[in-house]
């Protein structure tokens, strides 16, 4: 008896289990779907654009137009690669193409592009659709016995358009359809998400005839960055040992020395030395304090992410909030690269702002840590709207030990700071393994 | 020993450079001038004519061997300027750069030695007065590089304890005094190291000079 307990026990997890999978699995289907809905309807834009484009073209009005449209063309493309990498493996972008009509005829990725914006725009976009509307009828359908005595006289009793209610069990049967919506969502929906993604994934990733040299240039030139920027940053810490801790420690044994010959020739002098000399020791542990904490903060390996934070926000001058979720801890390298740019990025706030209040927000999700610091301050900050750009001189040496971090790990910052304020870093790094 | 050294220092870091003024002052040497850069230094010696320089290696503006190049540069201008250039680290090729133009008047030590302040000023006057000073720490690593050299395996270990102090500077009686031995004692070693490095019977300073040189010219040969 016992065992068939647990047999069925077992059998009715594993059901449950099942049943979970399958709906967290159509979840995510529908969000795709849905999602693809909005570049499929974009995608039946440029459509037209393109197909008035080509007719107007052939009394030569339209070929003022080409560029333009070809622009949105590879914009909707690009839109489309990011979206797709978001559900599932990255889209490898092919070289930018051309947006002039000569050489746009030519281009294998400009055709490619258009074979894809048919196909996304008739079948991407119905299959799109479906994915909305089916939770709707599914809902509505299963719901029907609810409100049907609500409705006006002879109602219809399907989202089909199909029977009429009359009475409690057509009611029910309305539930019925609803049920089996639902079973098409679990059985279904995964299925049309993966054909909507097909067009894109098979017609926007470089062709095999599409050379990716710009995207190896652009990986060799972050590999190289991230190099650089170990290097310099093993420089710094030698500098700062050798220049800084050891220096203090010189002064300590030479104010000693000197200490030690004034004691033969007048102790009262001696007193001092000393004091000097222990200050200079005293000098030299902060700084050995710093470097230590700079090479990797022993609070993140204490209390993580978040307790190592909101340490951070509790001494800023300013008065700041931080909201961390960070369920996965990230590599320590990203984590102390987290801890740096707030630590850089509040210092800044204390000390070039002028802000009443600041806030960090840091989630991790889908393998990237994104860091968002704020604050109500003048603004100004280092230009704006830079995305790893090289300027910002007058945003002083704070911003640029942040983006030279930032790039380190590969990641990107933007800072959005006008005149007058606010002022917004966001980061966005890979959490790495 | 000259009571009246008129001295400059270059040294980047402010504190240990008042730090080190204070010192030589209170010890009755006369302290010029201070820099922290290289060119404020080269300044200071044309300024003052001093009698030692007393350089930083690491100072701005890239923190390598700007302190090296100064004293070379020193020396390039007035020969007889006694150079005594302090390091934070031992570093064979700062040590030959600034050897291959002659060792009189020259100096190289750890900066910690300062604070050994008898050693100190010992070294410094030695310097002041042409001879040479090189840390023990340089010796120490010249004898573990050039180890393979078989002359130097000829070396008994009580004369390889000779050779360090004599790279270092230090004179017969001195010598003697260190290792707690007669200077005849001393006398007998230092002969016997000539003999094994194949030194010729010339000069006596020639020869004690070329015995260090040997070690310092084969440590950069297997840099």
């Amino acid at each position: 008896m016992a065992m068939q307990d647990n047999a069925a026990d077992e059998w009715g997890a594993g059901l449950k289990d099942m049943a979970v999978r399958a709906m967290s699995a159509a979840g995510s289907a529908i969000g795709q779907l849905a999602s693809g809905l909005g570049t499929a309807l974009l995608a039946l834009l440029v459509l037209v654009w393109l197909g008035v484009t080509a007719v107007t073209s052939l009394v030569g009005v339209g070929l003022l137009m080409v560029p333009a449209a070809l622009s949105a063309l590879h914009a909707l493309a690009g839109r489309e690669r990011a979206r797709l990498a978001r559900h599932g493996s990255e889209v490898f972008a092919p070289d930018p193409p051309p947006t002039r009509l000569r050489l746009a005829l030519a281009d294998s990725t400009t055709r490619r592009e258009l074979r894809w914006v048919v196909r996304h725009a008739t079948l991407g976009l119905l299959l799109g659709l479906l994915g909305v509307l089916l939770p709707v009828v599914a809902v509505r359908d299963t719901a029907f016995p609810l409100f049907w005595m609500l409705l006006p006289e002879d109602p219809t009793a399907t989202s089909i358009g199909l029977g009429t209610a009359t009475s409690w069990p057509d009611a029910f049967a309305a539930t019925l359809l609803g049920v089996g919506w639902i079973a098409i969502i679990l059985g279904l929906t995964p299925g049309m998400a993966r054909l909507q993604a097909q067009p894109g994934r098979l017609f926007l990733a470089a062709g095999p005839d599409t050379d990716l040299s710009l995207r190896v240039a652009e990986l060799t030139a972050t590999r190289a960055a991230a190099l650089d920027a170990h290097a310099t940053e093993l420089r710094r810490i030698e500098r700062s040992l050798h220049d800084g801790t050891q220096n203090r420690l010189v002064t300590v044994t030479v104010l000693l020395g000197a200490a030690r010959r004034q004691v033969a020739r007048d102790p009262a002098g001696a007193d001092e030395l000393l004091e000097r000399a222990q200050s200079a020791a005293e000098q030299a542990l902060a700084e050995l304090r710093t470097v230590s904490r700079s090479i990797l903060p022993p609070v993140l390996a204490d209390r993580g992410l978040a307790g190592a934070l909101s340490g951070l926000a509790a001494e800023c001058a300013v008065p700041c909030r931080t909201d961390v979720e960070a369920p996965e801890r990230c590599a320590a390298s990203v984590e102390a690269t987290a801890y740096f740019v707030v630590a850089e990025a509040l210092t800044n706030i204390a000390k070039h702002s002028g802000a009443g209040q600041a806030a960090v927000t840091v989630r991790a999700r889908g393998g990237r840590l994104h860091l968002r610091i704020e604050d109500d301050g003048r603004g100004g900050a280092g230009g704006t709207s830079q995305a790893m750009g090289t300027g910002g001189e007058d945003g002083g040496s704070g911003l640029t030990g942040i983006r030279r971090r930032v790039a380190a790990h590969d990641g990107t910052l933007r800072v959005t700071s006008p005149p007058g304020g606010p002022t917004t870093l966001e980061v966005d790094l890979p959490c790495g393994s | 020993m000259d009571r009246d050294l008129r001295i400059v220092i270059a040294e980047d870091d402010p504190l240990l450079r008042e730090g080190l003024a204070l010192l030589l002052r209170a010890e009755g040497l006369d302290v010029v001038a201070t820099a922290g850069t290289p060119d404020g230094i080269l300044d200071a010696i044309d300024a003052h004519k001093p009698d030692v320089a007393i350089l930083d290696v690491r100072m701005p503006p890239t923190h390598t061997d700007e302190g090296v190049r100064a004293a070379v540069e020193a020396r390039r201008r007035r020969p007889d300027l006694a150079v005594l250039v302090l390091s934070a680290y031992v570093e064979q090729s700062f040590a030959t750069d600034l050897l291959t133009g002659g060792v009189n008047g020259l100096g190289y030590l750890l900066k910690e030695r300062v604070g050994r302040v008898e050693e100190f000023l010992d070294a410094l006057h030695r310097v002041a007065s042409g001879g040479t000073a090189i840390d023990p720490e340089v010796v120490a690593q010249l004898f573990t590089r050039s180890h393979q050299d078989i002359r130097l395996e000829r070396l008994s270990p009580r004369e390889r304890d000779v050779l360090a102090l004599m790279a270092e500077g230090l004179g017969n009686g001195a010598i003697a005094q260190r290792l707690v031995v007669t200077d005849g004692a001393v006398h007998k070693h230092i002969r016997s190291i000539f003999a094994k490095l194949d030194l010729s019977p010339a000069d006596q300073v020639d020869r004690r000079v070329a015995a260090v040189l040997r070690y310092l010219e084969d440590a950069r040969r297997r840099a």
